[in-house]
């Protein structure tokens, strides 16, 4: 369903999600690339699929191939991060700390984009995620690559809109095929 | 011989790479399959009885090093055209999906230091080397002990394995430097 027909069917008490929506992808903290990318990245980690097929065809308008790429790898890959570095953060027990991850996380590495806009949305998505070590530790490496707070902020926004617009439709799935 | 953490020699050798009329030979260097990995393994002397079953072994998981962006490179002291004989006589070597490197001159073998001093053939070795050339697994089995190819890719998934998130970082530690 294209963005603007699903948003039709957010439901009156969930408007300021669908407005916000609206401005948080028009922010000018971000460029297109950080803006779209993120939203694949969130829509992704929100894990509704009417909303992610939606947001997918529309970002698709605003990335290219390579950031497409990276952004759904961001998902992927934090996907499995925040939860491994959560649950050693959570545990208490700092022996896990020393034992190694054995776990494959090359595309961090190869995915080809910008690695600032990698990060962004490897951050965006820990926020979803609800890791506090891995916010901490992305939000750093941003700061360090001298990106500044507002764009950080911007780009939770995104997250933080995303996220709850998926939860609505989860609660309340637009009417499927509503052929105009 | 050669160690972890030195340089891959240069070298620039025939190959046999196919069965196909013309398209039987090639001629492959150690900058041709750039930022790949590369799994080197060396045996005393085609038309021997171990090597087939191994070299076998490999190219039944070729796809599986492919998948870990992995390049194989067999190779002994035979040349190209001995190499061909081989291939076309033995079942199990005919679809082999890697090059088989004919270091007639013994260059490579003798700067890898896996000449036997008894015979003058390759050794039984294999090398995993990394993007930057850097040899970074070695293990050598005397001349009539066959290889595992699966430990071969174990050990690789392993040194793939590195935890390139910042989520992995410590309070107190430097910021972690990814490299991309």
């Amino acid at each position: 369903m294209e963005l603007e027909q699903l948003l039709n069917h957010v439901p009156e008490y969930a408007k300021d999600l669908k407005l916000n929506l609206g401005s948080v992808t028009r922010q000018p903290e971000l460029t297109e690339q950080q803006t779209w990318g993120t939203v694949v990245a969130c829509a992704i980690a929100s894990r509704n699929p009417q909303l992610l097929d939606s947001l997918l065809a529309e970002a698709a308008r605003h990335l290219n191939e390579q950031a497409m790429f990276a952004a759904k790898a961001a998902a992927a890959i934090m996907g499995m991060n925040n939860i491994f570095y959560r649950f050693r953060h959570l545990s208490g027990n700092e022996k896990y700390a020393s034992m190694p991850a054995r776990l494959r996380m090359q595309v961090i590495g190869k995915h080809g984009s910008d690695p600032a806009d990698f990060e962004l949305w490897c951050l965006a998505v820990s926020a979803v995620n609800g890791c506090g070590v891995c916010v901490e530790a992305h939000e750093k490496v941003l700061r360090d690559k001298g990106v500044n707070e507002e764009t950080v902020l911007a780009a939770v926004r995104i997250a933080a809109t995303v996220h709850a617009l998926a939860a609505v439709f989860d609660a309340q799935p637009a009417p499927a095929a509503a052929t105009v | 011989m050669l160690g972890v953490g030195h340089k891959f020699p240069a070298f620039s050798l025939q190959a046999t790479v196919s069965l196909e009329k013309g398209k039987a030979f090639q001629t492959i260097s150690d900058e041709d399959f750039g930022d790949k990995w590369k799994v080197y393994f060396f045996w005393p002397k085609d038309f021997t009885f171990v090597c087939p079953t191994e070299i076998a072994a490999f190219g039944k998981l070729n796809g599986q090093f492919l998948d870990r962006d992995a390049q194989i490179l067999g190779g002994s002291t035979d040349s190209e055209f001995v190499h061909h004989a081989w291939r076309t006589h033995h079942a199990d070597l005919k679809d082999l999906p890697f090059p088989m490197l004919a270091d007639v001159k013994r260059e490579l073998c003798s700067a890898l230091g896996i000449l036997d001093p008894q015979e003058g053939v390759a050794q039984r070795a294999t090398f995993i080397v990394d993007p930057h050339n850097v040899i970074r697994f070695v293990s050598v089995n005397d001349l009539s002990v066959g290889r595992n190819p699966q430990e071969v890719l174990r050990v690789l998934d392993a040194l793939q394995t590195d935890e390139l998130c910042p989520c992995n970082w410590q309070k107190g530690e430097e910021a972690l430097k990814v490299s991309i």
